[in-house]
């Protein structure tokens, strides 16, 4: 149903049915949250038996022993089901004979729900709390916004109304996303927390967190031994749990169409913007670890059960320990290699965009189907052959034979991208000036270059960055430690036994931030480029 | 007027010179090398003896590596090219859409392209590691694995997670020359087409890819070449082993020249690559450009 067919009537019945759904759904929330939402199974206690067989006297022994033990249990504490479980183990004894091994565990089991999380004082509780007031505080504002309004078209809604049920919907919003946040939360304090707190140092927070816990499963009574019972948790998400889910996203919906025209409108946006985030913290997400690991010591790096999100402390010695190492020399040779590579790429490349730009003459198509061929070739193709060369020209080893075979293999691409920014500006002005008695250098470096700034400046950064993080022929070319550019230069913190990582990303995040920077600038002009320069041809 | 503005017959080429220059002495010359080496016997040294024919050529092609490689390397730049244009083409769709953010999300899709590969290939690297990378403590944190899972058990699995490195970063290049070509679209078309009425999956394919196929057609004969050419995630990552199982030709080429010191084998295979690449390029090129004309 378009927007346009959408008469009040058809709107009257379409927001009286999404009161009812979501009143439907508020109910099936209220139910959800009221039933158990984790099922929890920890062993208060086990004994193994020694061989025996199921059922003799050694067995009904041990069986006695552990059952007057879950007893006591059952008895002092509030545990939940208390039962006793036996796994039996066959083995066959030196006689030839199958004995059994079997380990009795008093087993404790407890079902949770979020009224119970919300009344715990953990820190997951309180999110379900938030959760509970932004679903109350969204209901109150419907509520308050519908009077009177009920039947009319949305657009037609005093401001006031619209404000209150946009705000509605916000709190919907932010109550639906605390639900799964209030899942994986849980699932870190029980499952890493906790185990932390038995091996590290204990700190104010831990043992608050534990005292909680503590008295959330076993009622206060646990005590000492809160923290063992807790590592050995196991514990399920019931699918009461799952069913809140779709039904918080019901009464969303609803909400969404209380207040504005068109759902698919709004749940197309949504999912743009869904697409979007992930797609940038997934691009981030290397850069994050970069950057993580670039300041932790070398303990941190090389931890699996770290927990932090950030270093617990920010190494900034690492920069000094790589600053030691050779690295701005490193970093001086990449900025040396960059430069000349550019300035020779732009030097030669921006007469010949001029001359493929502005005149016609016989092989033009010729060097144009020169220029694509040499893209087909990278350095690393050619390597052998480069090699040979540069022996030949006594090029090898140095910086200077990088920068001219930086500049060789970009100039094809600068070519392309000026090429297609003389082609945008009108020929007009550098006519007038040769008119004028100007020779062609002059129009060209007076007239022309000033307007195409912009074009230049963009090719000049990209055949900058393209040299910068060019890695293949330097690793061949340079053997000199001190003349290796900054992408040879970090693979020194990695050897085959041991990788010096907080040196690595340190290096590489010195390496990389110039560069990112640069080509943030660049990124808008880099389409206009493309578009002129070659999509278009 | 005009006689004044003509210029001398030989003025292009003076303007030409420098470049044509810069590329003759170091892009053609070393593929001049590539193949006069490749019909001639090098010794371990590198001492360059005498013309032997497709002798070379027969020691590359009949080593026990060879049908490994090809193979990795067909599905290296099939893969990667293909599901990375797929994935660019949705990404160019969204950032052409407005939206709030969209210049701050279209600078951070950038990053993978302004970073050098090796950096980039080494983070990877770090993230995958089965006893300390950030993947298994971000997974273990968030209690979606319960047990550190090892991202590297087989050499397929590592082969495909460079593979998912690669297309990370051709994303964005592919991603930037297909906003170039929607952003070169007149809206009238899309004007016209709601009037015609038609719906978003008509005018996707009626409208949209028939006037950024040539962008697409650029960004899919570069990439065809760069990604056949790359080389860094792959050394860094595995380095071709266990046994050449990961590499492909270029990474093969480059251990063959520089580790084993077999130069005569390595120049008959960048002669190989360099033919493949023309045929493939071409090939490409010829289709695409007949569907235009069509």
């Amino acid at each position: 149903m378009t927007m346009k067919s959408m008469t009040p009537a058809h709107i009257r019945k379409r927001n009286s049915w999404a009161l009812y759904g979501a009143a439907v759904a508020l109910a099936a929330i209220l139910v959800l949250f009221s039933l158990p939402i984790y099922h929890f199974a920890t062993d208060l206690y086990v004994k193994k038996s020694p061989n025996t067989f199921v059922g003799d006297e050694k067995y009904v022994k041990t069986r006695a022993d552990v059952e007057a033990i879950a007893e006591t249990y059952q008895n002092q504490k509030e545990l939940g089901n208390v039962t006793v479980l036996e796994d039996v183990t066959q083995r066959v004894n030196s006689k030839g004979e199958t004995t059994s091994l079997i380990t009795f565990r008093v087993s404790a089991t407890v079902d949770k729900n979020a009224w119970d999380f919300i009344a715990s004082g953990l820190p997951n509780g309180r999110l379900l709390l938030f959760c509970v007031l932004a679903l109350g505080a969204s209901v109150l504002l419907l509520l308050l916004s519908l009077p009177g309004t009920f039947a009319l078209i949305p657009q037609k809604l005093s401001r006031r109304n619209m404000a209150m049920r946009n705000a509605a919907c916000a709190l919907m919003l932010i109550a639906l996303v605390l639900v799964p946040v209030f899942h994986f939360y849980t699932v870190s304090v029980f499952q890493r927390q906790m185990i932390d707190a038995l091996t590290r140092e204990p700190t104010p927070r831990l043992t608050s967190l534990l005292a909680a816990t503590d008295a959330l499963l076993y009622g206060g009574q646990a005590g000492d031994t809160a923290g063992a019972l807790v590592a050995g948790l196991t514990y399920q998400t019931t699918a009461a749990f799952w069913l809140l889910l779709p039904s918080m996203f019901g009464l969303l919906v609803a909400f969404i169409l209380l207040s504005r025209e068109s759902l698919s409108h709004t749940l197309t946006r949504g999912l743009l913007y869904l697409f979007v985030i992930a797609l940038c913290v997934v691009i981030l997400y290397p850069y994050y670890v970069m950057l993580i690991t670039a300041f932790r010591n070398n303990a941190e790096t090389t931890d699996m059960y770290f927990t932090n999100i950030f270093p617990t402390k920010w190494i900034w010695s690492n920069i000094t320990d790589i600053v030691n190492r050779g690295v701005p020399r490193f970093l001086l040779n990449s900025l040396l290699l960059s430069g000349g590579a550019t300035l020779i790429a732009l030097g030669c490349g921006i007469p010949a965009a001029y001359a493929m730009a502005r005149m016609n003459f016989r092989g033009k198509k010729v060097f144009l189907g020169f220029v694509i061929m040499s893209q087909m070739f990278a350095p690393i193709v050619l390597l052998v052959g480069i090699s040979q060369l540069m022996n030949v020209l006594n090029l090898n080893d140095s910086i200077i034979g990088l920068m001219l075979i930086n500049a060789a293999f970009n100039q094809a691409f600068a070519i392309w991208l000026l090429r297609g920014t003389f082609i945008s500006i009108s020929p007009e002005m550098e006519q007038a000036a040769r008119i004028d008695g100007c020779s062609t250098g002059k129009a060209l470096i007076h007239v022309l270059l000033p307007m195409a700034a912009p074009g230049i400046v963009t090719t000049l950064i990209f055949v900058f960055i393209n040299a910068w993080n060019e890695y293949t022929i330097s690793t061949v070319l340079i053997s000199t430690p001190f003349k290796k550019p900054i992408t040879v230069g970090i693979t020194q913190f990695s050897s085959f036994n041991m990788i010096e990582w907080q040196y690595l990303f340190a290096s590489a995040l010195l390496a990389t931030i110039p560069v990112v920077i640069l080509f943030m600038f660049i990124e808008k002009h880099l389409v206009a480029g493309l578009t002129s320069g070659g999509v278009k041809g | 007027m005009h006689s004044m503005l003509e210029r001398r017959k030989w003025e292009p080429y003076l303007w030409l010179l420098p470049s044509i220059l810069l590329m003759t002495i170091f892009v053609i010359f070393p593929i001049f090398i590539v193949f006069k080496l490749s019909f001639s016997e090098i010794s371990k040294a590198g001492v360059v003896g005498d013309f032997i024919g497709l002798g070379n050529f027969k020691a590359a092609v009949t080593d026990k590596a060879f049908g490994t490689v090809m193979t990795n390397t067909l599905l290296w730049v099939v893969s990667v090219v293909g599901i990375s244009t797929f994935l660019g083409f949705i990404v160019a769709m969204v950032m052409n859409s407005p939206f709030r953010g969209r210049k701050i999300a279209r600078s951070i899709i950038v990053f993978p392209w302004a970073t050098s590969l090796v950096i980039q290939a080494s983070i990877w690297n770090y993230i995958i590691n089965f006893e300390y990378g950030n993947l298994n403590n971000v997974l273990l944190n968030l209690g979606v694995i319960k047990d550190a899972v090892n991202w590297r058990a087989s050499y397929q699995i590592e082969f495909m997670w460079e593979c998912g490195v690669g297309i990370f970063v051709t994303i964005p290049f592919v991603a930037f020359c297909v906003l170039a070509g929607l952003q070169s679209i007149d809206n009238t078309y899309y004007e016209a087409a709601t009037v015609d009425g038609a719906g978003y999956w008509k005018k996707l394919t009626k409208v949209t890819l028939p006037l950024v196929r040539p962008a697409l057609t650029v960004s899919t004969v570069l990439n065809i070449i760069y990604v056949f050419n790359s080389f860094p995630i792959i050394y860094t990552i595995t380095k071709g082993a266990p046994a050449n199982k990961t590499d492909t030709l270029v990474t093969y080429l480059y251990m063959l020249a520089f580790y084993d010191q077999q130069k005569g084998p390595a120049t008959a295979l960048s002669v190989i690559g360099f033919v493949l690449l023309c045929i493939v390029a071409g090939l490409y090129m010829m289709i695409s450009m007949r569907k235009e004309e069509l």
